[in-house]
Formats: structure tokens, C-alpha cells, sequence
């Protein structure tokens, strides 16, 4: 049988999230900062992100998410510390094939068809002619714009667009995956069709590092981290930041220890 | 470097050009509408100028003909520059000018035939023949254009009333360029001002784009490397710039049957090396062009010192001394003299080589800022 877009990555066995031991990390960052000026963007970040994770990041606006998960990508050199993403340096090259990174716009060719804007990250990943054909077809189904593969993306409905950009993010199959804001301005429906799919690729092994804004979708992480003015305030599972703030719903949580309220105080 | 990755980026260019109109005709229609626009308006000579003219010359009877050297001249002002009406009261005809009805007087007096040839017999004689010519300045272009007439068809009369002048100014061998006129010399300016322009220009907006909807981003979040975009980037509009060349030079022999005397080869070579500038000054401006609409302000800081200063429709040598400094700063300057050296001159390789290596030297300048300004983005 053909190999599907979720099985595992080439030379990797399957391995259940319990059995990770002996893996490298794929994401551990030590002491992470990003300074812009006189900005503290990203404040001695210091986290651990385990192999089949889903990790949520979660913060109010200005929290230094997108700048973390940038930098983790390879897209922002740190002021200072270090981070390693699937054991080796961020940015490096071998790194960058084996991660896929969706940013919050839809970032697309609109100039181009759903084809041609897979086609080209195809060819940037190297991917030979037949892979890509496969991982191409199935992606075209998940996000159900096989009849649409030769319009123009400019053609497509803001939904239509941003299943286009997780597909351009996954065309190369990457073991670990960063999605920043991946659920935003998309219908509920749709937005539980992106979960189904998180939760199908989280069962191949394949590694989430999303940012968030909806408390369900926190609720639905592994672990969370919750960031504040460029500092990780509180990290772990979702019941556990919750019993930390000392209640039982993610919302009340959120805003109890990253509200304004809070950091007014 | 991978070739299949400057590949692949070219390629996206490509694709996006073929989907959007707008584009492709500002690569191919734009330029070739230009080189009709000036090839037509800029053909050689000023021509229909409105000119009165006044002859009262009375002549010199010689037996029963009576000789006017005035009238011989009128004769053979005669053509398409110059649109001739006769009026008989000077004050009359020069209200035509002021009234700007008439670009210019050309008035003989009465005794103008039997001065010049008084003259003639005795070269000693004070006494001059004059043809006042009372031109409207305010078009400099064109007053030169009537006075420079006369002064032909005064030559001309004079020789064909064989009372030939004792010198002779013999233009009829140049060394270059023979029978060259304007619109030749000036197809070279507009390859060069078109390549350079579309290149710099869609590459400034495609880049802007590229920022704006995060592609840019995405992209290098791939294991490209920003040589490879910047590569991708100017092998795409090097390509253009072929493509755009064998239009103009096509429409140019064909609509205008211009002079190309030396290597057209050469000539893609300048083009592509110009493109390969435009296109990653381009990709340096865009770094400081937050959104599309900053690119804009960057046009005319692109467009008017290449129009102006770079020898494109006039020579450098028509540049005040302190401002030329400025002209050779620009890389548009030696594409357009070697252009002209080749295509008019028949030069080879080896006489543009020091305008080719210039282009050379700006292009890798230019190339290297670009891809340092893509990695600065990370800092």
C-alpha cells in the first residue's frame, strides 16, 4: 500500500507518545530572548517540547508568541540563548527540511493556482516528482479543493485560502509542525475539520507547536504554555495551569494569570 | 545554491506573470507603445512650422530677365519643416507671431538681391545684404529649427545661382553611423530606460507582495537560503529583459527600420546585466517599502534620474559638469553607451568591455546588498 501523508516521515518508526524516550526533544530552547530595540519581546525562554506533543502557546496580544515561534523557525536569530529543534540548531538547513511552518496570514501566491503554490514548496523541499504527485492528491482532498487545484488562489474564499496554507505547510510531510494562529477567521465547521486533522496527524507522530487565542482549542494541547510581556508565566497541562490559577474553566485561568488585570498589578 | 531552487523561484514569476494581465503588458506592450510613442513624435526633425514670409525684394534685371536671389531662397525653403506664408507688410506678418499664429518671420528687404550681388563684385563694400529672421524664442526648439533653414537654404541659393561660397564643409562621411537619424539613436535609450524600468519596478512590487502577505516568511522558512531567492529572483527578470529586448529591437526594425550594425547578441548581454540591477536595487528598495503603496513614492526616484541623467533621450555631455558625476553613478548610463556603441558604432566585445564590467560590478554590488538585506530581516 501506498504511503500516506500521515504516516510517519521517511526512516521513522511509529512510535506512541509514551515511548519517546531516547528521541531529542523537539523543541528545547534555553534561556531564549529576542530584543527589538528596546522591546523584550521573548524574555529567558526556557521550555521543553516532547516528540508527539500538541503544544499550545497562549497569551494576550503582544506576548512575544509569534516571535517565539519565529525564532524557532529559523526566521529571527535570538538576541541571546539557544534553542534546538529536533536536535539540531535552529535555522539550520537540515532542520528547516524536517519542520513545516504555517504563518498567521494566509501567505499564499494569490498570482498562482492551488497547484502551482504546492508545486513550489514542493520543489523548495527537494521532493521528488512522485512524492510530491501523492502528497499533493491527498492534501488536495483533506482540504477539499481537488476540483479547484487549477484556479487561482486569489479565487478562493478566506476559509478555501487558509486550508491552502496549512496544505503548502504540510506538502513535505514534516515531523514537527509550527502553526501560529492556525484557527483564526475560519468558520467552527471548518475549524473542527482542522482538529480532526491535528488529532490525525498527532496520532502519526507528528509534532504541533501551535499559538492560540480559543480556550477550547487550549483545552484540546497536551501542554500549554502561557506567555506574558515576553516571559513564560506557566507551563503544563491544561488541568494542571488551570489548578494553578485555581479554577476549573481555561478562560478564567487564561485571565487570571496572563489577564491585564494581572499584569496591571 | 541549487539550480532547481533559483528554478523553482523563477518559475512562480513566471506562472504570476502569465495569470495577470496587467503584467504582461507592462513587460511587452508598455515599452514597445513607448518606442512607437517617441519613434513617431521624436521622429528626426521639427516639421509644419508656421513661418510667413516677406519678400520685397525688387531683384536686379539683367536684359530682359529680372534675378531674385530672395526668391531663389523662399524656393527652396520649400519642404515639411517649414509651412510658408507670404505676406507682403512686415508689420502685418509679425502680428501673426505675436499673435501666435506664426512661429517666426523670414522678411527680405527690397534692395536684397542688388546688395548681395554689389557685395560680390566688390568684396570691399560696407554695405551687407540682410534677411531679418524674427523668430518666437519661447520654443527654442523650434526657432533654432527656422533659423537653422535659412541658413541652409541661403547656402543652397547661393550655390545654385552659382555664386558658390569659396569653402565647402564636407559632412558626407561620418565615421559612425551613417544616415543615422534620431529615432536610431535613440532606440538604444529605450531598451535600455524600458529594461531597467520594468525590471526594478515588478521586482519592487512583486517583493513588496512578497512581504506584505508573508510569503516572503514562508519561504524562508524552507531550507532556501536568500541567495537562492534573491538567484531566482534575477535569473527571472534577466530572462524578462531577453524576452523584452527581442520585442522592442523586433518592433524597432520593423515599424522603424533602425540601424543595428553590430552584434545583437551583445546586446542581450547589456540588457540582461541591466535587468539583473533593476531587479535586485528592487529587492534593496522594498526593504524599506512596508506596503505597496511606499513602493509607489519610490517610482519617481527610480524613473527620473534614469530618464534625466543617463543619456537616454540626450547626451551626458548636455549634463552640467557638476551634475555629471551623478550620471555615472547610474547604472542605466553604460547600458545605454554601450547600447548605442554596438548597435550603432558595430562595437565588439573588446571596446564596451570596461561599460560591460561596470554593469557587471554594479549587478554583483547590488545582488550582494540585496541578499544581505533579506538576512538582516533576521536580526
Amino acid at each position: 500500500m501506498a504511503r500516506t501523508l500521515l504516516d510517519n516521515p521517511p526512516g521513522k518508526r511509529l512510535i506512541p507518545i509514551s515511548s519517546c524516550a531516547g528521541m531529542p526533544p523537539a523543541v528545547q530552547t534555553d534561556k531564549l530572548t529576542k530584543q527589538f530595540g528596546k522591546l523584550l519581546a521573548v524574555d529567558r525562554i526556557s521550555m521543553t517540547v516532547e516528540p508527539g506533543e500538541v503544544y499550545g502557546l497562549l497569551g494576550p496580544n503582544g506576548a512575544g508568541k509569534t516571535t517565539l515561534v519565529r525564532m524557532l523557525c529559523g526566521l529571527l536569530l535570538p538576541t541571546s540563548g539557544t534553542a534546538t529543534v529536533l536536535g539540531s540548531l535552529i535555522g539550520s538547513p537540515t532542520t528547516k527540511t524536517r519542520i513545516g511552518y504555517m504563518p498567521q496570514e494566509s501567505a499564499l501566491y494569490l498570482d498562482l493556482t492551488v497547484h502551482e503554490n504546492l508545486e513550489l514548496f514542493g520543489t523548495i523541499y527537494d521532493l521528488p516528482g512522485r512524492t510530491f504527485q501523492t502528497s499533493e492528491e491527498e492534501l488536495l482532498d483533506f482540504i477539499h479543493l481537488k476540483d479547484r487545484k487549477n484556479d487561482l488562489a486569489s479565487d478562493l474564499s478566506g476559509g478555501m485560502r487558509h486550508r491552502l496554507s496549512l496544505a503548502c505547510a504540510m506538502i513535505h510531510r514534516p515531523e514537527l509542525l509550527f502553526l501560529d494562529e492556525p484557527t483564526v477567521g475560519i468558520d467552527p465547521e471548518l475549524r473542527a475539520s482542522f482538529w480532526e486533522f491535528f488529532s490525525s496527524l498527532r496520532q502519526k507522530g507528528v509534532t504541533m507547536v501551535m499559538t492560540t487565542h480559543y480556550m477550547d482549542e487550549a483545552r484540546r494541547c497536551t501542554r500549554i504554555g502561557l506567555m506574558r510581556q515576553g516571559k513564560l508565566i506557566s507551563e503544563g497541562t491544561p488541568d494542571a495551569v488551570m489548578a494553578q490559577a485555581g479554577t476549573d474553566s481555561m478562560e478564567e485561568a487564561f485571565l487570571r494569570l496572563a489577564g491585564r488585570k494581572e499584569a496591571n498589578r | 545554491m541549487k539550480a532547481r531552487h533559483l528554478a523553482a523561484i523563477s518559475r512562480r514569476i513566471f506562472q504570476g506573470i502569465r495569470h495577470d494581465k496587467r503584467t504582461m503588458a507592462m513587460i511587452g506592450i508598455v515599452p514597445v507603445a513607448w518606442m512607437c510613442v517617441f519613434g513617431f513624435a521624436f521622429s528626426g526633425d521639427v516639421k509644419n512650422v508656421k513661418v510667413v514670409v516677406v519678400n520685397q525684394d525688387r531683384g536686379y534685371s539683367m536684359g530682359t530677365t529680372n534675378v531674385s536671389i530672395a526668391a531663389t531662397i523662399v524656393d527652396k525653403l520649400q519642404d515639411d519643416i517649414l509651412r510658408i506664408t507670404e505676406m507682403d507688410d512686415p508689420e502685418q506678418a509679425i502680428q501673426q507671431v505675436k499673435e501666435g499664429r506664426s512661429d517666426g518671420v523670414i522678411i527680405f528687404p527690397a534692395n536684397f538681391t542688388l546688395r548681395v550681388l554689389s557685395r560680390l563684385i566688390n568684396p570691399r563694400d560696407n554695405e551687407q545684404a540682410s534677411i531679418s529672421v524674427r523668430t518666437d524664442d519661447s520654443n527654442v526648439n523650434i526657432a533654432s529649427t527656422i533659423k537653422k533653414r535659412v541658413a541652409d537654404a541661403l547656402l543652397e541659393a547661393m550655390n545654385a545661382s552659382g555664386y558658390s561660397s569659396p569653402v565647402n564643409v564636407d559632412t558626407s562621411e561620418p565615421i559612425y553611423a551613417k544616415n543615422a537619424r534620431f529615432v536610431d539613436a535613440f532606440v538604444p535609450g529605450v531598451v535600455a530606460f524600458a529594461t531597467y524600468l520594468v525590471a526594478t519596478l515588478l521586482t519592487l512590487i512583486s517583493f513588496v507582495s512578497e512581504r506584505t502577505t508573508g510569503t516572503l516568511e514562508r519561504l524562508l522558512s524552507t531550507p532556501l537560503t536568500e541567495g537562492e531567492i534573491v538567484g531566482g529572483y534575477a535569473l527571472a527578470f534577466g530572462l524578462i529583459s531577453i524576452l523584452q529586448v527581442s520585442i522592442l529591437l523586433g518592433v524597432a526594425i520593423v515599424a522603424f527600420d533602425v540601424m543595428i550594425v553590430g552584434d545583437v547578441a551583445l546586446a542581450f548581454v547589456i540588457a540582461a546585466l541591466l535587468a539583473v540591477v533593476g531587479q535586485s536595487l528592487g529587492i534593496l528598495l522594498s526593504s524599506a517599502a512596508r506596503r505597496e503603496l511606499q513602493a509607489v513614492q519610490f517610482f519617481p526616484l527610480i524613473v527620473i534620474p534614469a530618464f534625466l541623467l543617463s543619456g537616454v533621450f540626450w547626451p551626458i555631455e548636455a549634463i552640467p559638469a557638476w551634475l555629471r558625476p551623478a550620471s555615472y553613478l547610474i547604472p542605466t548610463t553604460y547600458a545605454v553607451e554601450a547600447l548605442r556603441s554596438v548597435m550603432l558604432r558595430g562595437w565588439g566585445l573588446e571596446r564596451i568591455g570596461l561599460d560591460l564590467a561596470t554593469l557587471a560590478a554594479f549587478a554583483s554590488f547590488f545582488l550582494t546588498l540585496a541578499v544581505v538585506s533579506l538576512r538582516r530581516g533576521r536580526r
